[in-house]
């Protein structure tokens, strides 16, 4: 281990079919397949809105991000399954069978436009900063490349959210009161999906598979949104936040994680509703990959 | 912009002023990047078309989509007429969303094929052969018609494994 640790010090990347110690192997892996879920999760969020979503111009935009969230889950499988620890289709069962994880932001329900817009907003902006810090030191090659596209597309999905958020930031009273709720209901959960101060020992940042701290991230994001929302006229749900003159900072107030401890339980807001539904669409997609196979065999 | 409109631009003779600044405005659009690649030039994925200067100096950009349905077009369009209205001698420009020709993979250049291929490990397919690793250069076999895109699809590298995202042709 020792030696392995030296080769990822200086800046050693890993491939797949390299010899790493099991430790690595596993938390690679569990990463890789949190991420993975979070982008199917994400996909069948945004599908719901297809139907829903006001516009031809925004209508497109999420009927190609849907695309996207699969798409990107689709090449994050392909990566996490190649690591010989699970495959690919018991990845998918432990996700219908509440056994493994997905991002906490995927266990609250999307209600109304508003919360779509604060979503593409201000949780993607988190999802991106999390990715970014991942693929500017990741140590494993395959999940580094994969990174690299994701990356590029979701900062694209990022100007569609902004797109999106003018929009109803310069529209009715009504929408503005309905972006505002959408706030109240969201800034938590983003804010939480940096998750809790890193530990002094934490093998992620260790292993080079994270390059930033939680921490880093949260308050980097702080600094970005809350003048930003305030410049518009929106106000945010903390009550503690404050501006550090000395610091020249904005300082947010306590954060409740029991929130986000419930999310990894899987017995959040909208947990057992989200998996129920994810299992259901993958028992009625059934017919398109037999469909799929069958089309294949006859071709080969 | 019809066609009859755009045949009778390019028979017009151009002033040297007005090929000069057609010169400007091709390095303008170059200059855009296609929002899902950034470092690639959207011209050299082969989208721009046409560049018509009329005698008010306003001009109309043509490009074509890759394919109809993308969502990027309003933000490429957004893109290309910020970066042609900095020049000063440009009065207004629009963007034109042309039907025809269609776009195929061919049309992309063959720098941004290799940025492609070394930046963003993507692939691009040309032809009915499945197109090699950017990687190692052995041969891919698609796993699924659709990626992240519905003008990519997936493969696996035969030789390393790695995980292959290729345009389509």
């Amino acid at each position: 281990m020792d030696d392995f640790e030296t080769f990822l010090n200086g800046g050693g990347i890993v491939e797949a079919d390299d010899a790493m110690p099991d430790e690595y192997r596993q938390a690679v892996f569990r990463f890789i397949e949190l991420h993975a879920n979070s982008e199917h999760m994400g996909g069948l969020t945004e599908r719901d809105w297809i139907p829903r979503t006001p516009g031809l111009r925004h209508k497109m935009a999420v009927i190609a991000k849907t695309q996207d969230e699969f798409g990107h889950g689709h090449l994050l499988y392909m990566v996490a399954a190649d690591m010989g620890v699970k495959t690919r289709l018991e990845m998918l069962q432990d996700l219908f069978d509440g056994k493994s994880r997905f991002h906490n932001v995927f266990h609250y329900r999307a209600k109304t436009w508003g919360h779509q817009v604060a979503i593409a907003f201000l949780v993607d902006a988190a999802a991106l900063a999390s990715q970014q810090a991942v693929f500017k030191n990741c140590s494993y090659g395959p999940y580094r490349r994969i990174l690299k596209r994701i990356i590029s597309e979701e900062g694209f999905h990022m100007r569609l959210g902004e797109d999106r958020m003018m929009r109803i930031a310069q529209g009715t009273e009504m929408q503005r009161e309905l972006f505002q709720q959408a706030i109240d209901d969201w800034w938590w959960p983003a804010l939480q999906l940096f998750g809790p101060d890193s530990k002094p020992n934490d093998m992620l940042l260790r292993w080079h598979i994270k390059s930033e701290r939680n921490e880093v991230l949260r308050d980097r994001w702080v600094q970005k949104f809350v003048p930003m929302l305030q410049s518009y006229g929106f106000t945010i749900p903390d009550p503690g936040l404050r501006f550090d003159e000395e610091l020249d900072r904005w300082v947010a107030g306590p954060i409740d994680w029991e929130p986000l401890k419930k999310t990894f339980a899987n017995v959040g807001p909208d947990s057992a509703r989200r998996i129920g539904e994810a299992a259901a669409h993958w028992d009625q997609a059934a017919w398109v990959r037999n469909a799929l196979d069958t089309h294949q065999l006859t071709n080969a | 912009m019809s066609s009859s409109n755009h045949e009778s631009a390019d028979v017009e003779e151009l002033s040297p002023e007005q090929l000069r600044l057609e010169a400007q405005i091709h390095s303008a659009v170059a200059s855009v990047d296609d929002p899902e690649y950034p470092g690639i030039s959207i011209v050299d994925l082969g989208l721009l078309e046409t560049i018509t200067l009329d005698s008010n100096d306003d001009v109309t950009i043509g490009l074509i989509p890759t394919f109809s349905g993308c969502p990027a077009l309003a933000v490429i369009a957004d893109d290309v007429v910020d970066a042609v209205q900095t020049l000063t001698s440009v009065a207004n420009c629009t963007v034109a969303w042309l039907n025809a020709p269609a776009w195929h993979a061919d049309r992309i250049s063959h720098e941004a094929r290799s940025c492609l291929e070394r930046k963003f490990t993507v692939a691009v397919q040309l032809g009915e052969r499945s197109p090699t690793c950017p990687l190692c250069a052995s041969k891919t076999v698609e796993q699924s018609m659709f990626g992240p895109s519905r003008c990519r699809s997936v493969h696996t590298c035969t030789g390393c494994g790695e995980t292959v995202e290729v345009v389509r042709g």
